[in-house]
C-alpha cells in the first residue's frame, strides 16, 4: 500500500554545494525564503495556485502585482508573499498550451526564476513542476527541463543553497524523482 | 488549393492532436451518420430554438467531423467537396469551434441513445472540447475550474484547511443535534469498510448534506472515513476532454483508498462524479482499482433494506418528483435503486415524463455551470426541463447530482416553479428514526427534570440576537427573505437596495454581517466591496455574497482586497443561509 503523500520520502540529490530536494508538498505552503508561481501574462493570480496565495496570503500580493504586468512568456517578477511563510514569490510566466519551443522557453523561465530569487538574496527557493498540468508541458519534459537548468545554474557561481521541487502528488513526484536518483 | 493556406500554430496542434485521439468508438461514430435526423428531436437545445439548425446533433457533429474527413479519412482527402470535408485555419475558427461543442451541448448524450446507427456525439464532442483545452481555448470558467482541480485537488478551490475545518464544523453541528460525543466525522482512519467521498459544493455551498450523511452512517454503525486529501469525487476532464486532467483526479483518489486500505470507495451523489469516478476513472487513470466502488444511493438503499436504519416515510410528505442525471442514467444505468429509495422514504412520488434514461438535461451538465457566457443560451433550453416538472406539480425534485441540483434550481428560478431541489441524502436524514437512549434511573429524570425547569424559566436565546446585520438587495422579495431570517433569530437588520445605499449604510452601522447581491443598481458593487474592504473602520465586517449570477463572481474574486467569508448561490432556503451565517460568525448551534 503507498505511503501517505505527506509521509513520501523525500530525494535529495547534491549539486556541487547545493541540495535540490523533492518532496510531496503544496508549494504555497513550503517553509522557504521564496517559491514560484506559474504565473498569467496579466499577473492576475487567478485560481489554482493563485487561490491558494490569495486567501492564505491575503491581498497585498495581487496589489503588488497590480503594478507590476502584464509580462511576456520568459520575464518573471518578484513580489512580497503576505502572510504566507515565504518572503517572496517569483511570479514566472513560461509556456502556456502547447506553445512554440516550449522546452527553450521553460528553461529560460526556470533559470530567470533562479536569478531573480537570488538578486533578492533567497538561498531556499521552491519550486512546483512548472508547467505541468492545467498548462500542458508534459510531466516528462518538464521535469527533464527543470532539472537539467537547475543543475546548470547551481554549478555557477551561486548563493542558493537549496531549491526545493514540490509535486502535488505521486503522478508528479515520479519523474523528478528518476532524474535526481 | 486550400491545404496550402496558412494555418496557426494553435490549428495545426488541434489538427495533429485530433489524430492521437482517434479511438474505435470516435472513428466509427465519425462515420456512420447517414444525416436521417432522428437525433434532432431528442435534442433540448433543438426542442428550445425549433428555428435554428445550428443547435441539431447532426449539425454540430459535422462541425467535428469535417475535420476528421479532411485530415483522417481517404474520402475527405481525396474528394472534400464530395464529403464535406473542412478543416480549421485561424485561432478564430477555433473560437467558432469553441463556441459550438463548449456553447451548444451538455454531453448529454440523449442523442446518442435515438441514433439507429449508434453515432456517440456526446464522446467526439468532448473529445473536440479536449483538443481546444489543449491549445488553450475554452471558456474561461472552465479554465478557472480546471486550474483550480489541477493545483488544488479539488474543482472550487477549496483549500485543505477549509476542508477539515468543514468537516469538523460539521461533526460538532452533529454531535450537539443528535448530543452524543460519538457521531463524529471520522478523517483518515485506516481499514475503515466505507471511505466517503464528496463533491466540493458540498464543502461550500452545502455542507449540511456531510452532516446528513455523517448522520445516517452513524445510525447504520458502519465503520467509515472521509479522507484527507484525495477525497474530491468529481473530475472536470469529463467535462473539458482532458484525459490527463481525468486520470491525475481520479489516481489522486484511487491512492488515497489505497493508502487508507480502504474496502470500498462510497460516492455521494452526483452524476458526474459518478461516472467518472466509478466508469471512466480506471481508463483515464490506466491502472485497476483495487476495491469496490459504489454511489451513497446504494448504500443507503441497502442499509434500509438491512435494516441497518430504519425510516418513516410519514416525515417526508410533500410531493416529490425525480430528475434523472444524464450521467447516472444514460450513462451509467442508475436508474431504479433512487426509485426504491424514494418510495422507501417518501409518501408522495410522482413520476416525471420522459424519464429514466430518455429523460432531459438539467441544463447543466457537461460543466455549463461554469460557462457564464453561455448562461442565456443555456436558460432557453431549459424551459423543455420546465414544462417537465410544471407537469408533475411536485412540489420538490429530488435528483443524485450536485450539478444538476444547481441547474434545476437556475431553472425553477428562471421560469418562476413554486419548486425547490433536494437530495436523496436530505429525505433519508430527515426520515431516519432515531432509536432512543436508553430511558434514565429515578435519580437522573429528577436531576434531568430539575435542569430542564431552570431551562424553560430562562429567556430563549435566539441565535443571532445583539448582532446587526446590513442586508444589500434589489430584489423586494428577496431583501423581505432575508431579513425575516434574520430577524426571526434575533438579529437587527438595516436594508439597502442599491449601491450607493450600501456603502452608506454599512459605513453608518457598522454591522457584523454584510449579505450582498452582486447585481444592483447604482455603484457598481465590486467597487462598493473594494471600497468597505479598504475602510480602516470595517475591518471586522464580514460579508457574505448571496448571488443568483454566479458569473458575476468576478466583480468580487479579481480584487486585490480580502476575499468575502462566504458565498450563497439564490435560492437560498433558510436552513442553509443559518447554516452558513453561523459557520462565517462563528456561532455553534448548541450557543444558541
Amino acid at each position: 500500500m503507498p505511503e501517505a503523500l505527506s509521509q513520501q520520502k523525500p530525494i535529495e540529490k547534491r549539486i556541487d554545494g547545493s541540495t535540490v530536494r523533492l518532496v510531496c508538498a503544496d508549494v504555497t505552503e513550503a517553509d522557504v525564503d521564496a517559491f514560484v508561481f506559474y504565473a498569467q501574462p496579466d499577473l492576475k493570480l487567478g485560481s489554482g495556485f493563485g487561490t491558494a496565495i490569495s486567501v492564505r496570503g491575503g491581498p497585498s500580493v495581487q496589489k503588488e502585482l497590480d503594478e507590476l504586468g502584464p509580462i511576456q512568456t520568459g520575464e518573471v517578477v518578484v513580489s512580497g508573499a503576505g502572510n504566507l511563510k515565504a518572503k517572496f514569490i517569483i511570479h514566472a510566466l513560461g509556456p502556456r498550451f502547447n506553445e512554440e519551443d516550449t522546452e527553450g522557453k521553460l528553461r529560460t523561465t526556470v533559470i530567470n526564476s533562479l536569478k531573480a530569487a537570488e538578486e533578492k538574496g533567497v538561498t531556499r527557493i521552491a519550486l512546483p513542476p512548472m508547467g505541468a498540468g492545467f498548462y500542458t508541458v508534459p510531466l516528462d519534459l518538464c521535469a527533464r527541463v527543470m532539472i537539467e537548468a537547475i543543475q546548470d545554474y547551481l554549478q555557477g557561481e551561486t548563493k542558493i543553497e537549496e531549491v526545493l521541487i514540490c509535486a502535488g502528488d505521486r503522478r508528479e513526484f515520479k519523474p523528478f524523482a528518476a532524474r535526481l536518483a | 488549393m486550400s491545404e496550402k493556406k496558412a494555418r496557426s500554430h494553435k490549428a495545426e496542434k488541434v489538427i495533429e492532436r485530433l489524430g492521437q485521439k482517434l479511438s474505435r468508438q470516435i472513428a466509427g461514430s465519425m462515420v456512420a451518420c447517414v444525416h436521417c435526423g432522428m437525433c434532432t428531436e431528442s435534442c433540448h437545445y433543438v426542442l428550445a430554438n425549433p428555428g435554428d439548425p445550428t443547435y441539431a446533433p447532426a449539425y454540430k457533429a459535422d462541425k467535428i467531423r469535417k475535420l476528421f474527413k479532411r485530415h483522417y479519412d481517404w474520402t475527405g482527402r481525396f474528394f472534400p467537396w464530395w464529403v464535406k470535408a473542412g478543416s480549421v485555419y485561424t485561432d478564430a475558427d477555433l473560437e467558432e469551434l469553441k463556441d459550438t461543442v463548449f456553447g451548444k451541448c451538455t454531453n448529454c448524450r440523449r442523442c446518442s441513445l435515438n441514433c439507429p446507427m449508434g453515432v456517440d456525439l456526446a464522446s467526439f464532442n468532448r473529445m473536440a472540447r479536449g483538443l481546444l483545452v489543449s491549445v488553450g481555448v475554452m471558456p474561461e470558467g472552465v479554465a478557472v475550474v480546471s486550474k483550480d482541480q489541477w493545483e488544488i485537488g479539488n474543482q472550487m478551490g477549496v483549500l485543505k484547511e477549509d476542508y477539515l475545518e468543514t468537516l469538523e464544523w460539521m461533526a460538532e453541528e452533529l454531535q450537539d443535534e443528535l448530543d452524543d460525543p460519538q457521531a463524529d466525522i471520522p478523517v483518515d482512519k485506516t481499514d475503515c469498510e466505507v471511505v466517503y467521498s464528496i463533491n466540493p459544493r458540498e464543502v461550500k455551498y452545502d455542507p449540511r448534506s456531510i452532516s446528513d450523511a455523517a448522520k445516517i452512517f452513524h445510525f447504520a454503525g458502519e465503520n467509515w472515513t472521509m479522507p484527507s486529501e484525495g477525497w474530491d469525487m468529481t473530475n472536470f476532464g469529463l467535462f473539458s476532454g482532458d484525459d490527463d486532467l481525468g486520470g491525475a483526479v481520479a489516481r489522486r483518489l484511487y491512492e488515497k483508498v489505497s493508502e487508507l486500505r480502504g474496502k470500498k470507495l462510497v460516492i455521494s451523489e452526483c452524476g458526474h462524479g459518478y461516472r467518472s469516478t466509478r466508469c471512466e476513472g480506471p481508463n483515464w487513470a490506466k491502472q485497476d482499482v483495487p476495491f469496490e466502488m459504489e454511489s451513497s444511493v446504494l448504500t443507503m438503499l441497502r442499509y434500509v433494506k438491512e435494516g441497518r436504519i430504519k425510516v418513516d416515510k410519514t416525515r417526508n410528505t410533500t410531493s416529490v418528483t425525480f430528475h434523472d442525471s444524464c450521467n447516472n442514467a444514460r450513462s451509467c444505468g442508475l436508474t431504479e435503486e433512487p426509485r426504491e429509495l424514494l418510495n422507501l422514504v417518501c409518501t408522495d412520488f410522482r413520476e416525471m415524463t420522459p424519464n429514466r434514461a430518455e429523460n432531459y438535461c438539467c441544463t447543466g451538465g457537461g460543466g455549463a455551470m461554469s460557462m457564464s457566457e453561455y448562461t442565456p443560451r443555456r436558460l432557453k433550453s431549459g424551459k423543455v426541463k420546465a414544462d417537465q416538472l410544471k407537469a408533475t406539480g411536485a412540489k420538490v425534485v429530488v435528483t443524485s447530482c450536485h450539478n444538476c441540483v444547481d441547474g434545476l434550481a437556475d431553472v425553477i428560478r428562471h421560469y418562476k416553479l413554486d419548486m425547490e431541489v433536494t437530495q436523496l441524502v436530505n429525505l433519508v436524514a430527515n426520515a431516519l428514526v432515531i432509536p432512543e437512549k436508553a430511558a434514565p434511573s429515578a435519580e437522573e429524570k429528577v436531576a434531568q427534570e430539575k435542569v430542564a425547569a431552570l431551562e424553560s424559566a430562562k429567556p430563549v436565546a435566539l441565535p443571532l440576537a445583539d448582532l446587526k446585520f446590513v442586508v444589500a438587495d434589489d430584489e423586494p422579495d428577496q431583501l423581505a427573505f432575508l431579513s425575516t431570517v434574520f430577524e426571526d433569530y434575533g438579529a437587527t437588520v438595516v436594508t439597502a437596495t442599491n449601491g450607493d445605499e450600501t456603502l452608506e449604510t454599512v459605513r453608518r452601522e457598522k454591522p457584523d454581517l454584510l449579505t450582498l447581491d452582486l447585481e444592483m443598481p447604482g455603484l457598481n458593487v465590486g467597487d462598493v466591496f473594494e471600497t468597505l474592504r479598504k475602510d480602516p473602520e470595517l475591518e471586522d465586517l464580514k460579508v457574505c455574497i448571496i448571488t443568483g449570477r454566479p458569473e458575476l463572481r468576478k466583480l468580487i474574486y479579481d480584487r486585490s482586497v480580502r476575499v468575502p467569508e462566504g458565498y450563497l448561490d439564490k435560492p437560498v432556503t433558510e436552513e442553509t443561509l443559518l447554516l452558513t451565517v453561523r459557520k462565517i460568525l462563528g456561532i455553534h448551534e448548541h450557543e444558541t
